[in-house]
């Protein structure tokens, strides 16, 4: 009996230190496999092969940038048949928490997306997850001057901007020409338009308020109508002045409030994201969309019904009445662009690549002459007369603009500064908070 | 055999490996979280310890995470006292029509649990959307106007929009954990119940919900954590918006660390979250326990 029972004490015993071994013996022999068979296999059979991975955030690859980006790719891949470039694209959002992700298990792609702004950028390069650029490499490729200043730390540059980019509010002409109501120039103009539109049960102005960044550009366009000084929502947001105390900010605010009651935002349209937003001006249920220069595609893209094509146009953000700012002073900046991994182990050939991306032959000038982006490089040259009218008109706005802001207030500072004000932003677009309250707060949330 | 089961030897063989898997699957990873929540770490380079900063600053001072547990426990009530009550009363529905309409009834009410938590937010997004949403249209067709709101964007509506929309995707689940209780109440108490006389009040409260006791303590606990753990449905549909209004921890410390970037927060707050899990479980099972 004792004996049955040591034996199967054994048995068992044996049993699980046996399934507990072929576990780990399967991990142990499953994980070296690829590893050790990839490296002997692709120098042996195709020793020249490099593969480059490339992470964007324009997962549409058939229209926009997305389709821009994916058009040059390939063609690099024509041009170096020994180069793969794999691609994974997610959107903006999603990207940058996969991004956090990468910079945490220090494992970035190759190239990746990067937008040239303290809140995203400063911290990348500071602690050294991006390769060094040569700014001589440059010197030919015509980028606006400043537009790689946000893209450099230190004096040492390392990412370039892709586009210039600029808020604007693109209207349809039709809907203002059937309802009699006349385009805005001024801020008095746009509080008319929107209750003539509600009255006609029309939607004045669609906007993403959902995303929340969006609120804190409108809100920076207002400031810089009232001011005329590019500064003040800058010195605000680094406590050189305050935002509760400044006149300038806090009637921006007062204007903005003022904007929300008159319903000039479609209906709920802190629910709204970027597609339903942009859905409702497409549709052309929606007068106006209150969106950035790299939606000029629009009046190009085939998808978009012949009639909104024929009607769609831009007109710069207005002004106020009795404000200092004028129609020429803009909210513009370089936000997108790319950067190469410091770590790759294909540095040199994604540096290569990156320099044939933003070769003033390929992004500028496909990118501007298919009437996909407003490139960040000198596009003049490359004007063939066939433009779309918002590229005209963009184009128009930035020659005469007589000041530009830079990057917007809400990516200023780094940390946690964007998330709290656009949480802010939000709440006061809301009604959740007054403007005594929403001015107060975001004194509060200033990095000290 | 039973001398095998309580050889000692042999109980640690059997229970080593899900211990290991706990402890590496769990345990590790709070205790790396209550790690981290320690220092000032932002995701990018290195970082220093700041001690309990961070946790008392969550427990203290942070207005969002103490707003974020109030939905929870909003959610928590409309839970079991609207949604439970409701899938109760259908459950018996069910149970007393019988036949075939039994069976379609009981896919029917469980459809929206096998439907993708994804497709059904967007779904109710676009039902809620006041521009364009089918509410809004059905009250305007029925001369309701009046009526017409922006369901997911008011301050003061969109909290119950969301509290709605959960419900609805949970409900199937309550539904069926009722339903399956009263299949096994046996027939037999409630004949003799019939034979008594008791009407059918007298039979549901007398008889069917006095059985019911051990899986209503079952499907509220349930109610209760999963309330707590609400993400996919808000991160959907208005992600905490509009301002922080519909705001849930775990949709709340996501966005402390994947977009504000202060990973050494949202672990804090993460390691208090599972300590106020723990606490409110603790309090659910002992309120069951002392009216048991």
């Amino acid at each position: 009996m004792k004996l049955l029972k040591k034996s199967l004490i054994a048995v068992v015993i044996m049993a699980m230190l046996f399934g507990l071994a072929a576990c780990a013996a399967e991990k142990a022999s499953n994980s070296p496999t690829p590893s050790t068979t990839a490296p002997e296999d692709s120098p042996e059979q195709q020793p020249e092969t490099i593969t480059i991975n490339f992470f964007s955030n324009l997962p549409d690859r058939t229209a926009g940038q997305g389709l821009l980006e994916q058009t040059i790719l390939d063609n690099y891949m024509k041009e170096n048949p020994h180069i793969t470039i794999k691609v994974e694209a997610l959107q903006d959002e999603p990207y940058k928490q996969k991004f956090q992700s990468y910079v945490a298990s220090n494992n970035l792609p190759d190239i990746f997306n990067v937008w040239g702004q303290p809140s995203f950028f400063q911290a990348v390069m500071e602690k050294g997850y991006a390769a060094e650029l040569n700014p001589d490499d440059y010197k030919d490729y015509g980028f606006f001057e400043g537009s790689t200043t946000d893209f450099s730390y230190n004096g040492k540059l390392y990412g370039l901007p892709r586009n210039q980019d600029m808020t604007t509010v693109f209207i349809n002409k039709a809907i203002f020409n059937d309802n009699n109501v006349k385009i805005p120039t001024t801020y008095n103009e746009l509080v008319n338009a929107a209750k003539a539109f509600r009255a006609k049960g029309i939607q004045p102005l669609s906007i993403n308020g959902r995303d929340k960044w969006i609120l804190n550009l409108f809100f920076q366009d207002l400031v810089i109508k009232v001011s005329g000084n590019q500064r003040t929502i800058y010195d605000a947001s680094t406590g050189k002045t305050s935002f509760a105390s400044d006149p300038d900010i806090r009637k921006a605010a007062e204007l903005f409030k003022g904007l929300v009651d008159a319903g000039l935002f479609q209906d709920s349209f802190t629910s709204a994201d970027y597609g339903a937003a942009q859905n409702l001006f497409l549709q052309e249920q929606a007068a106006m969309f209150y969106m950035g220069a790299w939606e000029v595609g629009m009046a190009s893209n085939p998808d978009n019904s012949e009639h909104f094509r024929q009607n769609v146009a831009l007109i710069p953000f207005p002004t106020v009445e009795g404000g200092k700012g004028k129609i020429t002073d803009v909210c513009a900046w370089n936000g997108g662009g790319y950067a190469v991994s410091a770590s790759s182990p294909v540095k040199d050939e994604a540096i290569k690549l990156l320099n044939y991306m933003m070769h003033p032959d390929n992004w500028p000038k496909i990118g501007w002459q298919q009437g996909l982006v407003v490139p960040g490089q000198n596009y003049k040259e490359y004007m063939t007369g066939k433009e779309n009218v918002l590229q005209v008109q963009l184009t128009d706005i930035l020659n005469t603009a007589t000041s530009m802001s830079g990057t917007p207030w809400n990516d200023f500072n780094p940390g946690d500064w964007k998330a709290n004000v656009e949480n802010l932003i939000q709440e006061f677009a809301a009604g959740i908070t007054t403007v005594d309250e929403f001015l107060e707060a975001l004194d509060n949330v200033v990095p000290k | 055999m039973d001398r095998i089961r309580r050889n000692k030897l042999v109980i640690f063989v059997l229970v080593f490996p899900g211990l290991l898997v706990f402890t590496f699957a769990v345990l590790y990873p709070i205790f790396m979280s209550a790690y981290y929540g320690m220092t000032d770490w932002k995701g990018i380079g290195e970082f220093n310890i700041v001690g309990f900063e961070n946790y008392r600053k969550v427990i203290f001072e942070d207005k969002i995470f103490r707003t974020s547990l109030l939905n929870a426990a909003a959610l928590a009530f409309f839970t079991v006292f609207v949604q439970h009550p409701v899938a109760m009363f259908f459950a018996i529905i069910t149970d007393k029509i019988g036949g075939k309409l039994e069976s379609f009834f009981r896919a029917v009410f469980f459809v929206p649990c096998v439907i993708s938590i994804v497709v059904t937010s967007k779904m109710w997004v676009n039902v809620l959307n006041s521009n364009y949403g089918l509410l809004n249209k059905i009250l305007d067709a029925i001369n309701l106007g009046f009526l017409k709101q922006d369901w997911l964007g008011h301050k003061d509506i969109a909290l119950f929009s969301v509290i709605f929309v959960i419900m609805w995707q949970g409900f199937g689940y309550a539904y069926l954990i009722y339903y399956s209780g009263i299949k096994g109440i046996p027939e037999e108490l409630l004949e003799a119940g019939r034979i008594d006389g008791a009407n059918s009040w007298q039979q549901f409260s007398k008889i069917t919900f006095p059985m019911l006791k051990p899986v209503i303590m079952v499907n509220v606990s349930i109610a209760i954590t999963s309330s707590l753990k609400q993400m996919e449905p808000i991160y959907l549909m208005t992600n905490g918006g509009p301002g922080t209004r519909t705001q849930f921890v775990a949709n709340y410390l996501y966005m402390q660390a994947f977009s504000a970037q202060k990973y050494s927060y949202a672990n804090a707050i993460a390691v208090v979250f599972v300590i106020v899990c723990l606490i409110t479980t603790v309090v659910v099972q002992n309120i069951f326990r002392s009216r048991d």
